[in-house]
């Protein structure tokens, strides 16, 4: 043989093996083909910290699934819901291809993706969903998240026990791929609320009950993944599902450890852990102080959340606007953010935060602008001069941590030094809390809202008469109730709302103090487009987080740089 | 004598833990707030009914407590609200070894190095030696466990990447927790005991048994320690319950999936079996706790009888 020959036969030999290994270094466990700077797939694995949880599912309980932080969960995954929200929010199909709304809207049909299965093989059907709706409305499941969907017709009702729950409007269609879906009114919000649509099998359901995904052997699964092992307040290990189809996760496996939050950081910085949120404020100062560690740092919006000071509004003192006015030109929200909340919020002047459809924060910043000597003039016109005669007042605070507490000091120390009046902080447990705030018992309080889907129909809604709050107001309850049911006019719609939430501040319903931006940090081997900046320039770990409802799981990988850190 | 003392002493305890229960039973249901308060919005009143009917909340408080008891006589301690997929019992069963296992090493790190150090403290009374043992004693005292925990972290963890920084499973995962949890009663036993030995050194018998002849090593462990342990079973007795029960704080910071933890919780979220599980079983360890140092008493002490009235 010549040279030359020689040289050919090693070049294709050489080739072949490059095929070889490039095909084999580039498909992951599930067949995804991973990029080229991705680290092998062995290494394609991530760890978290979650609070203990009793369930992955939406339907078995909405809060005791594992969440991370205001709402950011690592579950669902076990599940295909209708739709997924994408990093801008969007809303992308997953479960259901298509879905359009009956002409007087109050009727949603559905069109399923046919080609997706159970990980046992059975097809996922709208039969599944109908049981999954079923399972939530039924009151002996008291599901902790029973109120939300109060607009699918005869739902309250189940609720309460006056129907069964074969009666609600979720039913199959004409075939087993077509879901129906009827409401009360028309709820042009409805596909954006059926992102928590991540159905429960209704064999499994109907064989094993609830918690069949408690345990692996009776666990069945129409999403990403599969679960691989469930130790009880230890952790938790999800593999990626091969029969899933829909797109598949490059990251093969995803381990969750169980443990108190505020030991999330201390896990980060000892690279246990390949995401971090939850930060004290001396975590903050240590991550300030690192460069490497304030580069892994990412400012977010969360789950779009107002803290909010919010009073009782049917009593003295105020039941008096004049004296809601004073209070509101009393706090420096200014000073709040560059003195106390720093990185960890932006300023509130209204209820929904930059980014959130129909926000108006900039407009509505007049309204309640920080002015102590109007607010003294408020005062006095009220007749409480330099706060003379008025009670002494007992701010309340839900559980809240070092930077919630921080700033209802700060609050009170606002109230004393421009209005004279003296303010007792008191930090509430949970269920105290709530329980006094829904029976309207509190006349002074701090706490926050977080979204639940993104429509202002959702953060609106919840100060409409005989909510949580003890505000009333009439013509904001028809312009909310109105707006939120009209379909075919966006622009009036949008315009409704603008009014309501102008309403709401100006008639201080509430005084808006911050948004939260909350901070997260990952490990700087996660890459993928999820990570990236979105349209409007946040690079943020999106809400709701590695969870079946987002797409963020979809695009995520660890790179080469992983051998920098891993042990 | 003995056994109707111990009949005795076993029905007292049976009068102390019901007595318990029905405190901790009035007192949590006297707490504002219910296990099923929503968080987010109100619920309608019929839907909060439905939920109190299915976990008999709408009944008296007698006609629950009543229910409670029976159910619990015949090993029914109910479902916890936070872990629905298990008993009250079968959680216990789970969590509490992990508590034991720390437990025991504590206990044994803390008897054996702090009865160690207190003896050779009160035997080298007043040198550099002693010094030195109080002045540690007196920071393991003073520092909290939780303090010590996030030092040894910081330390091993996260600068010299030793140890992790908590989980439960394998061996070296016990290192940091049971030295930090480790450091506060082994202080107090060193402390109790180096008194107790001081006070039994200074004894007439001690004397008497030296210039009998004996060596000083037997003097000290025949009459001296035997002396000294009467007061220390007395004060750290009662340690053993607290530490077979778990630290909150040590469970957090280091991920230990123990039943500490649940002492805690089961109060914030209102779960009343289990609020009333850990109560009970807290009342019956201390209630042990004394029978069995009483009786020890009479072990090392043979002027102590059981029952016996006071002259």
């Amino acid at each position: 043989m010549s040279g030359s020959r020689y040289i050919a036969a090693a070049v294709v030999v050489l080739l072949g093996l490059w095929g070889v290994g490039a095909l084999s270094a580039t498909t992951n466990a599930v067949g995804k083909p991973l990029p080229a700077d991705a680290a092998p797939p062995a290494q394609q694995v991530i760890t978290g910290l979650t609070q203990p949880a009793t369930t992955l599912d939406f339907f078995v309980s909405v809060y005791k699934r594992p969440q991370n932080v205001d709402g950011n969960s690592w579950s669902d995954v076990l599940s295909t819901p209708l739709v997924r929200l994408d990093k801008d929010f969007n809303l992308v199909p997953a479960a259901a291809k298509s879905w359009e709304a009956s002409k007087d809207g109050l009727t949603w049909t559905f069109h399923l993706d046919r080609s997706l299965t159970w990980s046992d093989g059975t097809p996922l059907t709208a039969d599944d969903f109908v049981a999954t709706f079923r399972l939530g409305a039924d009151p002996k499941q008291a599901w902790d998240f029973a109120w939300f969907f109060s607009v699918i017709k005869g739902w309250d009702d189940a609720v309460k026990g006056t129907i069964p729950v074969g009666q609600i409007g979720v039913r199959r269609g004409a075939d087993p791929y077509t879901l129906v879906v009827t409401t009360t009114m028309p709820a042009p919000y409805l596909p954006g609320m059926m992102l928590y649509s991540p159905p429960l099998q209704a064999k499994a359901l109907a064989g094993v009950g609830p918690f069949y995904n408690t345990d692996p052997a009776t666990s069945v699964s129409s999403g990403p993944y599969l679960l691989q092992e469930w130790t009880k307040d230890q952790r938790m290990v999800l593999v990626a599902n091969p029969k899933y189809g829909g797109v598949k996760p490059s990251i093969q496996q995803v381990v969750l450890k169980f443990a108190d939050l505020k030991t999330e950081f201390q896990a980060y910085q000892a690279n246990e852990v390949d995401v971090a949120a939850n930060f004290s404020p001396a975590d903050l100062q240590v991550i300030e102080n690192d460069p490497a560690l304030r580069a892994q740092y990412h400012q977010g919006f969360g789950d779009f959340r107002t803290y909010y000071v919010g009073f009782d509004t049917l009593h003295q003192p105020f039941d008096n606007l004049k004296v809601r006015q004073a209070f509101s030109h009393a706090i420096d929200r200014a000073g709040l953010i560059k003195n106390v909340i720093k990185q960890q919020g932006i300023a509130a002047y209204g209820f929904l935060m930059p980014g959130f459809p129909g926000s108006q924060n900039a407009s509505l910043q007049s309204v309640q602008m920080y002015n102590p000597a109007l607010a003294k003039t408020l005062l006095t016109e009220a007749g409480y001069p330099d706060g003379k005669g008025f009670p002494k007042l007992e701010l309340w605070l839900r559980s809240e941590r070092a930077l919630g507490q921080a700033v209802g000091n700060a609050i009170g120390a606002m109230l004393k030094q421009n209005l004279g009046i003296e303010v007792e902080v008191s930090n509430r447990e949970t269920k105290l809390f709530m329980d006094e705030l829904n029976g309207h018992r509190l006349q002074l309080y701090m706490v926050s809202y977080g979204m639940d889907f993104l429509d202002p129909a959702n953060m609106l809604g919840i100060w409409l008469s005989g909510g949580r709050h003890a505000w009333v107001n009439l013509r904001f309850d028809t312009l909310v109730k109105t707006a939120s049911s009209m379909v075919g006019d966006p622009v009036r719609r949008m315009a409704m709302f603008h009014d309501a939430e102008t309403l709401l501040v100006t008639d201080v319903g509430f005084i808006p103090i911050y948004f939260v931006t909350p901070g997260f940090m990952w490990k700087p081997y996660l890459k993928g487009d999820a990570l990236r900046a979105d349209k409007i320039g946040v690079t943020a770990w999106h809400w709701p987080g590695w969870d079946g409802l987002s797409t963020l799981h979809q695009s995520v990988y660890v790179n080469q740089d992983v051998s920098k850190y891993r042990r | 004598m003995t056994s109707r003392y111990l009949v005795g002493r076993l029905a007292g305890l049976v009068v102390a833990v019901v007595t318990v229960s029905i405190l901790a039973f009035l007192l949590m249901h006297a707490v504002p707030g219910g296990p099923f308060d929503e968080t987010r919005s109100p619920l309608p009143p019929a839907a909060k009914a439905n939920i109190l009917r299915k976990y008999g909340l709408d009944q008296p408080l007698w006609v629950q407590y009543a229910r409670y008891v029976w159910h619990a006589l015949h090993g029914d301690f109910g479902i916890p609200y936070q872990s629905p997929t298990e008993t009250v019992l079968a959680l216990i069963a789970r969590v509490w070894p992990v508590t034991l296992v720390l437990g025991a090493i504590v206990v044994s790190l803390s008897f054996t190095l702090g009865l160690t150090l207190g003896i050779l403290g009160a035997l080298r009374h007043s040198t550099w030696l002693d010094t030195l043992l109080t002045s540690l004693a007196t920071l393991g005292m003073t520092v909290p466990n939780f303090v010590i925990a996030i030092w040894l972290i910081y330390i091993f963890s996260i600068r010299l990447r030793w140890l992790p920084t908590g989980g439960w499973g394998e061996a070296r995962l016990l290192i940091m927790p049971a030295i930090a949890y480790s450091l506060q009663p082994l202080a107090v036993v060193a402390r109790y005991t180096r008194v107790a030995v001081l006070e039994a050194l200074a004894g007439d018998y001690v004397r008497t048994a030296l210039a009998k002849g004996l060596h000083p090593a037997q003097v000290v462990v025949r009459h001296v320690l035997r002396n000294a342990l009467i007061p220390i079973v007395t004060l750290l007795g009662p340690m053993i319950p607290d530490l077979f029960t778990g630290s909150i704080f040590i469970e957090f910071t280091f991920r230990i999936p123990g039943l500490g933890k649940f002492f805690v919780t089961s109060i914030f979220q209102r779960d009343y079996p289990l609020i009333m599980a850990t109560v009970l079983l807290v009342a019956v360890l201390w209630s042990l706790t004394y029978l069995a140092s009483d009786v020890l008493y009479v072990l090392i002490d043979p002027r102590v009888r059981l029952g016996a009235r006071g002259r």
